[in-house]
């Protein structure tokens, strides 16, 4: 009975709150395309909004600047690391409390860990965590706890990796290492992060209320250990149709439109007399870029991979295809990585690329697939019409194939597929994220590469374990030249540019370092 | 009168069981796998592998399918495996928005659509009938998210009487309603001007005429009371309609409504919630059929001696 009394009684307070525009005085209103599904970060790998306003994590990734960010101590105010780059000690912050006003303890970290690794949590996380000692054994059911995981003591947390691995750090910083309360979660069990009731964390806000497909209301919490935020509440609102989206907020039901939820509107707003002042942007740490697979002739010649490179004119895809929002990149890494810097630049040149083509043996041109997905958005076909267009000019007989997603992986998967353009976002700032992902040896496979370069491969897995930051970084822009600009493994498109637009009323938004729509606004205020 | 009722339920039963195999041969010819989904580019192969495991995707289709309806059976519509939430939970909790939705767009056709009707068949031919029928064609063929946006603009962005979109009290109720409810009017409207103008020609029509009785007198004491029973068949039919043009109203309005699962369902590939809405729905609709069967037994003596026939 009085669990129904205060899910009445806070619907009631939303729908007042939302009707009354007095009490929207200190509410930041954002919008989500779709529903978040949970707060528990741990099950899910793309809506963050919730996790990143409700819990903290032992480092955390604050943005210093556009595209910018530095680890940070969050839940842990320092932490060691042994010199053989295997064991991190976490020292936490004493005193910190949960919402429902348990203190943290270093148990709770690993109870966190351990639940993400934990098989029936079926966690979708788990990437995270998979190079601390034991994790693959707790992960296949062989163990009951993950032995790299320790408490010390009430403050102490002893993390032991397998094999040292330089973005550690960095991982614990993403918005999947979340630190739950031990007591409070095993109680919640499977609905953790589902109602308001079953969800507690460290974090600047509360969940009072959430409303499946329809909004979540986040209340300030008093007691934060960095302070209360200048918000006192924090609206989200599931709002699926761009066009009803700009509509509420040009009528000042939203604060924040995120163009990245809109694409189409970003003409209007840029033009908009009213609006164009209040454009908020700020770099995504993301790269498109086009796949070669080198089993796949032509492509198995650099010569061939190289003219392909020369024959597309990226920066008129960038200008008509994404309003010119953006940055043409030349590398593996995006700006605002770590260890970014500025690559040998591609130059768009058909006449060479003709003459690489010809110097290849192919005079008369060659006929090439490019490959996409029935299911993906529009804007890959559309990119894909326009570069088989360019290429041609070079010589390039490009032909388009469409299969359906899971024939697209299944071949991708057992390094068969066709060319496809995709795009990569940082998971978290370290270039890791990216060479591993496409250029390693299995990351070559499976992505459909078949770049078998064993210095490459040998190369990315040394990096991987290095403790000197400069040298690290060093090696990684050496990598650059050696996979964009000797082996030509891929075409690097460029990296767009995530634009909001903030009714004048909001202060201090600014874009997170990675340009992610998931954002903390421990920081933002409202006039 | 019960036995026809009880039969109808009992023949349901296939109609349900048949619905729920073609879905699932369906879904599981169509491509996409709900965890990679879920975990869009960034799905790593080994943990897609184990949550599939976990979640018992890569069981044999029939034996998902019997587990399904072996649950089913038991009131048991399983998880939602998007939302991680009890399918059934989902669908209760959403109902009670779609079903006021649907019964607000439901008035608003019938509050428009007979009335319009009625005057449209009395003076028929007149400007009065051909507005209303232009009325009603547009109402008919103008798509519901082109209506809903013509709506939006005109009466929330630029006259600012109504708010744009959401779901927090009767204000909100309107614009859905009227966007909705419209597409139906016009059909309503129509059938009762055709069936009150086929029923105007009879003979007890001119009978009632004959004995002198007022116009108005015959057109409701007798001619209403014959032409509207196809028109009351058609409101208790309109639940299929309401449910469908729901989908795209609940989107537009941000309802969190029946058919926002539903396209969320499709679209993650979520079998468990998919097959309950459409369950749910089919339900649905297999009443509203029933509804209005017993209704047209109600008002028309020639089909209540023809079911005591039968049974």
């Amino acid at each position: 009975m009085t669990r129904k009394l205060n899910l009445l009684l806070a619907t009631g307070l939303t729908s007042l709150m939302l009707l009354s525009p007095a009490f929207a005085e200190n509410m930041l209103r954002v919008s989500y395309p779709e529903d978040p599904k949970s707060a528990d970060a741990q099950m899910t790998t793309d809506f963050y909004t919730l996790p990143l306003n409700i819990f903290d994590r032992l480092v955390e990734s604050e943005t210093t600047g556009p595209g910018q960010s530095a680890l940070v101590p969050g839940l842990a105010e320092r932490w060691d690391v042994s010199d053989d780059g295997l064991t991190y000690t976490f020292h936490l912050r004493k005193d910190v409390k949960f919402h429902n006003g348990a203190v943290l303890t270093a148990d709770d970290v690993v109870y966190t860990f351990d639940r993400m690794l934990n098989p029936a949590t079926k966690a979708l996380n788990t990437d995270i965590l998979t190079f601390i000692a034991g994790a693959e054994e707790r992960l296949d059911g062989k163990a009951d706890s993950v032995s790299g995981l320790k408490a010390l003591d009430d403050q102490t947390v002893q993390i032991t990796l397998t094999k040292p691995y330089a973005a550690f750090l960095a991982l614990l910083a993403a918005p999947g290492a979340s630190i739950y309360n031990r007591a409070f979660t095993e109680a919640a069990g499977d609905q953790f992060g589902l109602t308001p009731e079953t969800t507690n964390g460290t974090g600047p806000f509360i969940l009072r209320d959430y409303t499946l497909n329809d909004s979540e209301m986040l209340e300030a919490n008093d007691d934060y250990w960095r302070g209360r935020p200048k918000l006192d509440r924090l609206l989200i609102r599931v709002v699926s149709d761009p066009d009803t989206l700009r509509m509420l907020f040009e009528s000042d039901e939203i604060d924040v439109f995120d163009m990245d939820f809109a694409p189409t509107q970003t003409p209007y707003f840029y033009g908009a007399d009213q609006w164009k002042d209040h454009i908020v942007s700020g770099p995504r740490v993301g790269i498109y870029y086009y796949n070669i697979n080198q089993l796949k002739k032509p492509f198995d010649d650099p010569r061939v991979r190289k003219a392909f490179q020369m024959s597309i004119d990226r920066q008129t895809i960038l200008d008509k295809n994404f309003y010119g929002k953006g940055k043409l990149e030349d590398g593996v890494m995006p700006r605002g990585l770590r260890c970014y810097a500025p690559a040998e630049p591609i130059a768009y040149d058909p006449v060479k690329a003709k003459e690489l083509l010809t110097e290849a043996g192919y005079p008369d041109g060659v006929e090439i697939n490019l490959q996409q997905v029935s299911s993906w958005s529009s804007r890959w076909s559309d990119m894909n019409q326009i570069i088989q267009a360019q290429v041609a000019e070079a010589g390039f007989k490009a032909k388009i194939i469409t299969t359906d997603e899971a024939a697209y992986l299944a071949a991708r998967k057992a390094g068969d597929s066709d060319a496809y353009t995709q795009v990569w976002s940082a998971d978290f700032n370290d270039p890791d994220n990216f060479f591993y992902t496409f250029f390693s040896e299995t990351g070559s496979k499976t992505r459909g590469y078949n770049n078998n370069d064993p210095e490459v491969f040998a190369a990315i897995e040394k990096a991987r374990g290095m403790t000197d930051p400069a040298e690290r970084c060093k090696l990684y822009q050496d990598l650059t030249a050696r996979i964009v600009d000797t082996d030509a493994a891929w075409v690097p498109l460029f990296s767009l540019d995530h634009s909001f637009v903030v009714q004048p009323r909001v202060k201090h938004f600014i874009v997170p370092w990675n340009g992610w729509s998931d954002m903390s606004y421990y920081n933002v205020e409202v006039e | 009168m019960l036995m026809f009722t009880l039969r109808r339920i009992l023949v349901s039963i296939p109609v349900l069981i048949g619905i729920t195999i073609i879905l699932f041969l369906m879904m599981n010819v169509v491509p996409g796998d709900p965890i990679e989904l879920m975990m869009r580019e960034h799905a790593s192969p080994d943990v897609i592998a184990r949550v599939r495991a976990q979640m018992h995707l890569d069981d044999p289709m029939v034996v998902r399918y019997f587990r399904f309806l072996w649950n089913a059976l038991q009131g048991d519509l399983g998880v939602s495996i998007k939302l991680n939430r009890p399918v059934t939970d989902l669908i209760l909790k959403a109902f009670p928005n779609t079903l006021s939705l649907a019964v607000c767009a439901a008035l608003v056709s019938w509050i428009i659509g007979i009335p319009a009707g009625i005057l449209s068949a009395v003076r028929r031919d007149s400007l009065l009938d051909r507005f209303f029928m232009g009325f009603s064609l547009l109402g008919v063929s103008m798509p519901i998210f082109w209506s809903a946006l013509l709506f939006q603009y005109i009466f929330a962005m630029k006259l600012k009487l109504l708010p744009v979109s959401g779901f927090y009290g009767w204000k909100y109720m309107i614009l859905p309603a009227i966007v909705l409810g419209w597409s139906s009017a016009g059909v309503i409207a129509r059938l009762t001007r055709s069936s009150l103008l086929e029923v105007m020609r009879l003979d007890f029509i001119r009978t009632a005429r004959a004995k002198g009785l007022r116009e108005t007198g015959v057109i409701t004491r007798h001619a209403l009371k014959n032409a509207l029973i196809p028109v009351v068949t058609i409101m208790a039919i309109q639940v299929a309609s309401l449910l469908s043009g729901a989908v795209i109203t609940e989107a537009i309005f941000s309802i969190p409504g029946v058919g926002r699962i539903t396209v969320s369902a499709i679209s993650s590939r979520d079998m468990p919630l998919l097959q309950g809405a459409v369950l749910f729905a089919t339900a649905l609709v297999i009443l509203g059929n029933l509804v209005a069967d017993i209704l047209y037994s109600i008002l028309d003596p020639r089909i209540r001696a023809q079911m005591r026939k039968e049974a």
